[in-house]
């Protein structure tokens, strides 16, 4: 696994897109097939930055890939127990009035994942997503 | 990186990628909109949560003021994140 650690704010998006990148760039994957995997990334990175209270200064990711799937690692220390897997659900049939944007994140990575797990211990938060991509 | 362009018919064009990282600016540009807003999404490469909940809030509040929020040209893996969502049946998209 390729790892890179970034610091905890919405600024790093655009390191983290190109991080993807290099990394899909160097496994031969089409470029086209970053737009789930950076969704998914982002999703899940800004969460940890905004409910990461606690948390040290840098959130970890890290890329895998056993064709034709991709593994991708988010790693936090300090802050709280969150397992996105078991967020509530948002139903997505509820007029515009009662929508909001409140754990919608969480909504596209659980479509677009093909599979979500998450693990906390000794302090350190680590969600693993697993996704099929076309190389 | 997202840019903002106003063209001079008052339609806003969104080019680029519209993340948490722009989710500010975007909000500042539709706000100081008085009447209805068009976006034209043609050059939209990518939209998260983060966009579509600026969009979602920039609906309730336009309507409220009995204007419209339409969305145009949205490219398909840009449109298939508001199916997604399910917010292809409750915003105007053409």
């Amino acid at each position: 696994m390729v790892e890179r650690r970034f610091p905890r704010t919405a600024a790093s998006l655009e390191a983290i897109y190109a991080f993807v990148r290099e990394f899909l760039a160097t496994k031969g994957v089409q470029p086209e097939a970053a737009f789930d995997v950076d969704l998914i990334v982002e999703e899940l990175f800004t969460n940890m930055v905004k409910y990461g209270v606690g948390g040290q200064p840098e959130i970890t990711i890290g890329l895998d890939w056993k064709a034709p799937a991709l593994t991708l690692r988010l790693e936090d220390f300090g802050a709280p127990p969150f397992d996105p897997a078991q967020a509530p659900a948002v139903d997505i049939h509820r007029p515009i009035e009662e929508r909001r944007a409140g754990g919608l994140g969480l909504h596209l990575v659980r479509r677009m994942a093909d599979r979500l797990e998450y693990a906390y211990e000794n302090g350190r938060s680590r969600i693993t997503v697993v996704k099929r991509v076309e190389a | 990186m997202l840019e903002i362009r106003t063209a001079a018919d008052g339609r806003i064009q969104l080019v680029g990628r519209f993340d948490a990282a722009e989710a500010e600016s975007v909000d500042r540009a539709l706000k100081a909109v008085a009447g209805p807003v068009f976006l034209d999404c043609a050059e939209l490469d990518y939209i998260s949560s983060a966009g579509l909940g600026v969009l979602i809030e920039a609906h309730k509040r336009l309507a409220a003021a009995g204007h419209a929020l339409t969305l145009s040209n949205l490219v398909p893996r840009v449109r298939n994140v508001f199916g997604y969502a399910g917010l292809d049946r409750l915003l105007k998209i053409v």
